[in-house]
């Protein structure tokens, strides 16, 4: 997520070159984030010694081991999407739109769990960006609507790529002829504009629903298959450059994918894996705790679902186009519950299991383990409310308005619950001996 | 055993001695009585100010230029408040009511058009009712400032003015009801000044978030120069992703802001934070004076808007220096004092475990 990276990336360097030097890592990162009010002090770090270090190894290399699965998961899902795309290029209908509109909600189950990685680990979150970055100023990329807001000063918001062989940004001069996936990918936050976004799953969503013109109201995007045809019934114009736009971002998506996947592949000396497993078993768990606690608190309450809902503003909507963002909420939220359970749910129905973090919390303090499941049970049903308000065909689009009561209460409830377990996450990284966590806020404070 | 008068007088000093408020408390206190209560006071002041100065132009009674100050004041007081938001204003979303910032996409700009192309009387039961972006000063902004409105044409002003005015009841209900917070029975203002309470179980708590706010506060200005500075975007400046950037007001907020900060730091009878710090701690409050003297100074040769500064090398180059004093003062304030004064001012500084 390009939004917010800027204070996560400082605190995470902060965090996890302090990791590495033993007693001195008490108060210098204290500060980096304001304090919200939810939370549990570790305030006497409890004895690290109380956790086995042989344990503790073989809870990070199963999180490894979870990463791999998730990753390998989102590649294949994204590899079905890339097909089903092709499969739509091939022949452009209502249909094969449908197929790859499908094929594109399928992809984001996997990778939306993969965000829990993000925060703690830089190899994620340095490479995530050119996959997710988010919310974009669309008309860097095709025609939009006669009302598109965008970015003040965005030099690139409206560049239309599509339209342009060479687009203007500011004062240079871009050349945009060939759309390769190189092309797209040096045109992110191009000008300096972190809503210059020109690849990744948003990118494509945009491509095959288009914008939804219906702001608050029922109804997602609505670009017709007809935009990516050529000749006869063809609509939107430039359709070639459109075609060879989708064609480029789904072959960069699957790349990129695939490379993430190897670092993750166990017994290779130099990817990231090696390196996690080599550091102590300590600064393992912590990018464990420091990854669930900032996705729940700072990115997914805060800036995914606070921002919209306080605004009522659908441009600060997850997956805005097609009106996924129950779902992406709601995976972004098992993905965090994956990773303290040691489970994951691959995509072909079987479930990976192994030493899990509650394992050892549970042997140090069985309450403390107890009230964390039990928070995260109670985050993904209160996800559950809103996955199932949406499927009953009330967006979470449609859940932010103003005058919507009852949707708002929704989200709200999920926040509070998103709130309340990341105290909970904190006080089991207390009792596991890990303090100076400090989970991104983003900001925020609740 | 007979006590001899001795003991009993020692008891009694003993006693005394434990009776006596403890120093947190009594900065905690003073700060209480001599900056915060007094920093809402005004506050509230500046939007009763904003509600009638926006009431009177609506009625053709006073002009713009006059009605762009009253909102300046407001806004200028809000930015002062900001190392002080510990206490009701700090929780739930209500500061977002008074200003939404960042406003990356423009939003302000959607919003305000959509609401009035709705509901062109927009009253304060429907502002209420309607998104944080269109419910405060960032809104207020953007009709008195952006190029798009003039308010000189009578349709527009005849459009925009129903906002204008609930905006400013709006502020002023909002900040009212947050002063009587603070001054009720048991209030912010009460558990400031005598433990334990309902927040907090002693005065280092109180302390302890006191100095969180205030640093969060300096923290925050960083932020807010360095998004337009383009130090989040690869150097390339960023003038509209800047506070206040409509009413060129960027710069005085900062200076606002800060005088707060120093606020909380030298109390308003060098009995703030500052007070904590024993004889043997002088060096270090040198420091922080030194830093806070500092970043005025630089801050005294910033004449130019922002949005001037950010174009040409010399502009960036004074903004970068200052940039540097504040983080200055921000590592000293995060790092050595809060050690010093032994507050944790992370996440779990807050709550027992």
């Amino acid at each position: 997520m390009i939004r917010l990276p800027l204070a996560s990336a400082s605190l995470l360097a902060i965090a996890i070159s302090l990791a590495g030097c033993g007693e001195d890592k008490a108060p210098a990162t204290q500060a980096a984030a304001p304090a919200p009010a939810p939370s549990a002090a570790p305030a006497t770090p409890a004895a690290t010694s109380k956790v086995d270090e042989a344990a503790a190894k073989a809870v990070v290399n199963h999180y490894a081991d979870i990463a791999l699965a998730v990753f390998s998961d989102a590649a294949s899902t994204g590899k079905e999407l890339h097909a089903a795309i092709d499969a739509f290029l091939a022949e452009p209908t209502d249909a094969t739109l449908k197929a790859a509109r499908e094929a594109w909600v399928t992809a984001r189950a996997p990778y939306m769990q993969s965000e829990v990685f993000r925060f703690g680990n830089p190899v994620v979150d340095d490479w995530e960006g050119q996959l997710n970055a988010w919310p974009l100023d669309e008309g860097l990329i095709d025609y939009v609507a006669k009302d598109y807001q965008h970015a003040l000063g965005n030099p690139g918001a409206t560049a239309n790529i599509i339209a342009n062989t060479e687009i203007q940004v500011g004062e240079d001069k871009v050349d945009v002829a060939q759309i390769t996936p190189e092309t797209l990918a040096s045109l992110n936050e191009l000008g300096g504009s972190e809503a210059n976004v020109a690849t990744g799953y948003h990118a494509i969503e945009f491509l095959l629903w288009g914008q939804d013109l219906n702001g608050t109201n029922p109804g997602a995007g609505e670009r017709p298959a007809s935009d990516f045809i050529v000749g006869e019934g063809a609509t939107g114009e430039h359709n070639e450059r459109r075609r060879e736009y989708l064609k480029a971002a789904a072959d960069l998506l699957v790349s990129d994918l695939d490379e993430m996947v190897a670092q993750w592949q166990p017994g290779k000396p130099d990817n990231y894996r090696a390196s996690l497993e080599k550091d102590s078993a300590e600064n393992g768990m912590r990018k464990m705790f420091f990854g669930m606690g900032s996705l729940s608190l700072g990115e997914l309450a805060g800036e995914r679902m606070k921002v919209s809902l306080e605004a009522n503003s659908t441009e600060d909507e997850q997956d805005c186009f097609s009106d996924n963002t129950h779902n992406a909420h709601f995976y972004d939220a098992k993905g965090i519950r994956n990773i303290y359970l040691g489970e994951y749910k691959k995509v072909d129905g079987s479930t990976l299991t192994g030493p899990s973090l509650s394992s050892l919390v549970e042997k140090v303090d069985p309450a403390t383990d107890k009230t964390l499941k039990d928070d995260l049970a109670n985050t993904e049903a209160k996800l559950q409310v809103m996955v199932d308000t949406a499927e009953k065909g009330e967006k979470y689009d449609q859940m932010i308005a103003a005058e919507n009561a009852e949707g708002n209460q929704i989200v709200r409830d999920a926040i509070a619950a998103l709130v309340k377990q990341t105290g909970a996450i904190e006080q089991a990284a207390g009792k596991l001996g890990i303090s100076d966590l400090n989970p991104d806020t983003a900001d925020h404070e609740f | 055993m007979m006590r001899s008068p001795f003991t009993i007088a020692l008891a009694g000093l003993a006693l005394s001695a434990c009776s006596q408020t403890d120093p947190q408390q009594t900065t905690s206190a003073a700060l209480t009585e001599g900056v915060l209560v007094p920093g809402y006071s005004s506050w509230v002041e500046t939007n009763r100010q904003l509600a009638s100065s926006g009431a009177a132009f609506c009625a053709d009674q006073q002009d713009l230029a006059t009605a762009r100050q009253a909102f300046l004041g407001a806004q200028s007081a809000w930015a002062g408040l900001q190392p002080m938001l510990v206490g009701p204003m700090g929780e739930g979303n209500l500061s977002w009511q008074v200003q939404f910032w960042p406003d990356k996409k423009n939003l302000v700009a959607r919003q305000v058009t959509a609401l009035l192309n709705k509901t062109p009387q927009v009253t304060p039961a429907i502002l209420d009712k309607s998104s944080v972006v269109v419910q405060g000063l960032t809104a207020y902004e953007y009709v008195l400032y952006d190029t798009s409105i003039d308010l000189n044409d009578p349709a527009q002003k005849a459009r925009y003015c129903p906002l204008l005015t609930a905006i400013g009841d709006h502020q002023q209900a909002l900040s009212t009801h947050v002063l009587e917070q603070w001054q009720a029975e048991d209030g912010i203002s009460a558990q400031l000044k005598t433990f334990p309470n309902e927040r907090y179980a002693e005065p280092t708590e109180a302390i302890a978030e006191l100095l969180r706010t205030q640093v969060t506060a300096i923290d925050g200005l960083k932020k807010k120069l360095g998004t337009p500075m383009g130090r989040q975007s690869k150097g390339t400046p960023q003038p509209y992703q800047a506070e206040a950037w409509r009413s060129n007001a960027s710069m005085s907020n900062v200076s606002a802001t800060l005088a707060g900060a120093e606020k909380i730091w030298h109390g308003a009878n060098n009995d703030g934070i500052q007070a904590l710090l024993g004889d043997d701690n002088k060096a270090l409050k040198d420091k922080i004076d030194a830093a806070y003297a500092e970043t005025r100074a630089q801050l005294a040769t910033l004449q130019r808007p922002l949005s001037e500064m950010l174009k040409d090398e010399q502009g960036r180059k004074s903004l970068n220096d200052f940039y540097e004093t504040l983080n200055i003062l921000h590592r000293l304030h995060e790092g050595e004092l809060a050690r010093t004064l032994g507050i944790q001012l992370g996440f779990n500084a807050n709550d027992g475990d």
